[in-house]
């Protein structure tokens, strides 16, 4: 397996106002596979993200990715790890907002020994036109786009997607979907996509459902259709 | 490949223009200043050291009663030195000042020509170029000293006269009220022989090596010295303040401007740290989002460090340029308006480069790196989840409901903003210090004038020139004859004039200047004292226990001039007089504790000019003029310096009070545009994000007014007690209280409307666009 989860546990706060967030998570995923983890808010999906991000630590547990331990790294080679393996898209796109979109997704390539082609990458963004333009001079779609370029230019093994369609409209939304599934397919790497939207669950190869900080349904998806199918 | 954030800073300086331009615009202009300070500082003082071979600088001069003949000559040379005649004259000019007038030296002492030429006739003088300067004089002027006419041919500069200094006890120098002379050697023999002092220089044979062997070398010499003849003076060169004090104070001046320099850069530092703070809070989403996607901590950390360290770099850079071309001059002038130094010649300096780039760079690189480095200590998800706060739990600081709700709002704001008002009370403080420095000099120079003017001893003391070459325990009868004419020569017939016995002793306490203090034998109920003296009494002046911490009680130690012979005095009490460092006693009391015989006295107290006694026979007369010496000095050579000073500090203040309002208006933007959408007026916005800077601000400036006024005072006391000889205590007087605040507040008027401005230009749907 690629990805191995197991039993991840995460609490915040303590005494009364204990809140236990994960209880015992196992799960794995092959790579290249198109994973989405739905749920409500509070069920822990983001966390969980989080956790396999590096970006926060789980309270008991393991995560294992291509053979490497989380849970054993300090923080310089969870860094290390996050450099080479991740790449993170959130709701809000965080673009730096004195660089063009070029040097935003040139931010990314910087991390990798061996980025993909910046120009060709534009291109399957559809953001030629807007290459030199501020992020500011663009749409919530266009800012998300050029995100998602600085995310996988590095080519990492697992993108991470926190809500990258939430603060977006339908089809927009279906636009940013259609361009993860083409990532996906064009460079192969693993996409775990934490979303509320139920409908995005059918473009997925596994769909997890989480509730209460536990994993109520896991399933490989037999029935998975293109992004651009799907509605909501 | 380059990091693609670098990127942003060209972006950053554009789009914050006016934040870089003031931040460059000080940089330079200190770095600059400073630069050119050192470079000039040490130019001159490369050619000043030099000059001591260049012009082959005497080992020290005496001055004896009589010439000396031959013998007495070899006698004194057999000490391993060797003797130039440097027999001078001294004149009073048409405009009231007093010039010593020497040959042309040849060998000792050599004369650096800075225009015109040397003369050659009689009649023809080359007179100090900065004493020139004081009184307008110029090469083919007139000048006339002594009743007779000279043609100016010359501008010079004495190595022995770097510094001005008519006596060497003088408190200091006196560039307006003396100056000195060339004529040629045919000049100063047509001066009658009594009108000339028989002053001689001294070459070892072999220089000492270190200062303790200069001092035991010079005592010997003098020993020697007065086996032979009677000395009236004796002034080795490492104490003779006319050459050295230059040397001295140019030292302690780099090392005052370079600490100045340091403050302004550790500000900017601080203020540059602030700055990125608060561009660090407005990015934590992209921070996390970085952070998450691998980027370092270090990377980062150098990557909000750049701007501070390129800015930094660049001031250093111009600022060089500036202080080796423009500023050097400046500095330049400044030196040669208080010193009387030879041309130098521009040397590159180690030590500038060192200090006015090295050193500020490092500073920056620091003191930024210790704030980004802490703040950069958070992890990604608490930068994603803007969560930047170190405290866990932190909770609102408790406010009474009672509290007017702008007034709880305001009281937020300046929690809100803490860093920033700490860093402005700092500077403040720091503006306040060169302000007040400043402003209060010309005060003190006038209180000081006025004190003495107001507490002088008589109008007139006339120190009289006793016959101590006659005075000869082996020849009793001669000494007895000499004393009898001298009485006779040295009598008044001016009714208001009072005798007094006069001494004089040296400190010994080495963590001071070295100075002379005098000694005052009155006469019972003098009209000129109103001191009750019993017959021990030792009363010192206020000056001097000022000075030296003294009160009753205490004991002093002073030693002979030109001997290891030491004295001990219990002080009885102080005597209000702030124009010397005196030492009052009776006239008897003084008499037997210096051996002088009784009836013996040295001067003269007098209202009215006393004008029946030969000139031979007085030394010194001690008059308004001669006391505001130093006032005078220090206000005619720091005069410039000081409104440099205050221009500088109204340049600061400015400057850090602009850049923090401005971080802050920066750091509400978003609340300020909400404001606005919920429909309150700019006045009110100014009231709540305005005022509480102005009432901060108004703080500070009252705050910081009583401390700086302390801060100064401490630092003027060890300035004049390490410094110089004399004593020029420490006055504020209100108004210049009133002038700093008025100069703050008007400063602060100034940030106050661009701050308005700049309210007025935050966007209403700055709040709407942001959706976090």
């Amino acid at each position: 397996m690629f990805l191995e989860i197991n039993g991840i546990k995460k609490s915040f706060g303590e005494g009364d106002s204990l809140v236990e967030v994960l209880k015992g998570i196992d799960l794995s995923v092959e790579k290249g596979e198109f994973c989405v983890l739905l749920g409500p808010s509070g069920s822990g999906k983001s966390t969980l993200l989080n956790i396999i991000g590096g970006i926060d630590r789980a309270d008991a547990g393991s995560i294992t990715i291509n053979g490497e331990k989380t849970e054993d790294m300090n923080e310089k080679r969870l860094t290390a790890y996050r450099r080479k393996h991740l790449g993170y898209i959130f709701q809000m796109y965080n673009l730096i907002p004195n660089l063009t979109v070029q040097e935003n997704i040139e931010v990314g390539a910087y991390l990798s020994d061996h980025p993909l082609d910046v120009e060709e990458l534009i291109e399957t963004l559809e953001l030629t036109k807007h290459r030199r333009k501020l992020p500011n001079q663009l749409s919530g779609g266009q800012q998300q786009r050029c995100a998602i370029g600085r995310a996988i230019v590095k080519n990492p093994d697992i993108l991470l997607c926190d809500e990258p369609t939430g603060a977006l409209d339908y089809n927009t939304s279906k636009e940013i979907l259609k361009l993860i599934e083409t990532v996906n397919r064009k460079y192969g790497n693993t996409v775990i996509m934490v979303t509320h939207n139920d409908a995005i669950k059918n473009m997925a190869d596994r769909v997890v459902k989480l509730r209460d900080g536990q994993i109520r349904k896991n399933y490989i998806n037999e029935e998975k259709i293109k992004a651009e199918d799907l509605d909501w | 490949m380059r990091n693609p954030l670098s990127k942003r800073l060209p972006r950053e300086i554009k789009g914050d223009l006016g934040k870089y331009l003031v931040i460059f615009f000080l940089m330079i202009l200190s770095i600059g200043f400073i630069s050119g300070f050192l470079v000039a500082d040490n130019s001159m003082l490369k050619a000043y050291q030099d000059g001591f071979s260049k012009y082959n600088i005497e080992n020290g001069h005496f001055v004896t009663e009589h010439k000396m003949n031959h013998a007495q000559k070899k006698a004194i040379e057999k000490e391993g030195v060797t003797l130039y005649e440097q027999f001078y004259a001294e004149k009073e000019t048409d405009f009231g000042a007093t010039i010593r007038i020497y040959a042309d030296r040849t060998q000792v002492n050599t004369v650096c020509l800075m225009d015109g030429t040397l003369p050659l006739a009689e009649d023809e003088i080359a007179v100090d170029r900065m004493f020139a300067d004081n009184h307008e004089l110029q090469v083919g002027d007139q000048l006339t000293a002594g009743g007779r006419s000279y043609r100016i041919t010359g501008l010079v500069a004495l190595p022995d006269y770097s510094c001005l200094f008519e006596k060497n006890s003088d408190s200091m120098f006196d560039a307006v009220l003396f100056g000195v002379g060339i004529v040629s050697e045919q000049g100063l023999k047509s001066f009658d022989s009594k009108e000339l002092y028989q002053c001689y220089a001294w070459k070892y044979e072999t220089e000492p090596s270190t200062e303790a062997e200069e001092k035991k070398a010079a005592e010997e010499l003098m020993k020697a010295i007065n086996k032979e003849v009677a000395l009236k003076d004796f002034v080795p060169r490492y104490e003779n303040q006319a050459i050295c004090f230059t040397g001295e104070d140019m030292g302690s001046d780099r090392a005052m401007v370079a600490i100045l320099l340091y403050m302004v850069i550790a500000i900017l530092a601080f203020v540059f740290a602030i700055t990125t703070a608060n561009t660090i809070e407005k990015e934590a989403n992209v921070i996390g989002t970085l952070r998450a996607s691998g980027y370092t901590r270090g990377e980062l950390v150098r990557h909000y460090m750049a701007m501070p360290c390129i800015i930094t770099v660049i001031s250093a850079l111009i600022g060089n340029v500036l202080g080796y071309t423009v500023m050097k001059k400046i500095c330049a002038a400044m030196y040669y308006h208080s010193y009387s130094l030879p041309t130098y010649e521009t040397v590159w300096n180690a030590d500038a480069f060192l200090s006015t780039t090295v050193v500020p760079v490092i500073l920056m690189l620091l003191i930024n790196f210790l704030i980004l480095h802490r703040q950069m200590k958070l992890s990604p998800l608490q930068f994603l989840r803007r969560d930047l706060s170190r405290k866990k739990n932190k909770r609102a600081i408790y406010l009474s409901p009672l509290i007017k709700f702008f007034s709880r709002f305001r009281i937020r704001v300046i929690f809100q903003n803490m860093a920033n008002y700490v860093m402005m009370l700092i500077g403040i403080q720091f503006a306040y210090v060169l302000l007040l420095f400043g402003l209060v000099m010309q005060p003190i120079m006038e209180h000081y004038q006025e004190q003495i003017t107001d507490s002088m001893l008589a109008k007139y003391q006339y120190l009289l020139n006793m016959p101590l070459s006659e005075m000869d325990e082996d020849h009793k009868l001669r000494s007895m004859l000499a004393m009898l004419q001298f009485e006779q020569k040295v009598e008044t017939k001016n009714k208001d004039a009072e005798k007094f016995s006069a001494y004089t002793l040296r400190t010994t306490d080495e963590a001071y200047m070295l100075e002379d203090i005098l000694f005052y034998g009155i006469e019972h109920r003098s009209s000129y004292l109103p001191l009750e003296l019993s017959e021990e009494d030792v009363y010192v002046s206020s000056a001097y226990a000022d000075k030296y911490g003294l009160k009753a009680g205490d004991q002093i130690t002073l030693k002979e001039k030109y001997e290891d012979k030491s004295y001990t005095f219990t002080v009885t009490g102080i005597y209000p007089y702030d124009a010397g460092l005196n030492v009052f006693m009776t006239r008897e009391h003084l008499n037997e504790v210096f051996d002088l015989g009784e009836g013996m006295f040295g001067g003269y107290f007098c209202n009215s000019e006393i004008t029946d006694i030969e000139e031979e026979y007085i030394s010194t007369v001690i008059d308004l003029d001669a006391l505001t010496k130093v006032s005078r000095q220090l206000e005619l050579s720091m005069g410039q310096m000081m409104w440099l000073m205050c221009a500088f500090a109204v340049i600061i203040f400015l400057i850090l009070v602009y850049l923090l309002s401005k971080i802050i208006i920066e750091k509400n933007a978003q609340s300020i545009s909400m404001t606005k959408i919920l429909g309150y007026s700019r006045g009110e916005i100014a009231r709540l994000y305005i005022l509480p800077t102005s009432v901060v601000v108004i703080l500070c400036m009252l705050i910081c007014i009583p401390i700086t006024n302390w801060e100064i005072g401490i630092i003027w006391r060890i300035m004049i007690q390490t410094m110089m000889t004399g004593w020029l205590p420490y006055w504020t007087p209100d108004g210049v209280y009133a002038q700093m605040f008025l100069t703050g507040f008007f400063c602060y008027l100034i940030v106050a409307v661009l701050e308005l401005r700049r309210i007025k230009k935050v966007p209403m749907d700055m709040a709407l666009k942001n959706v976090e």
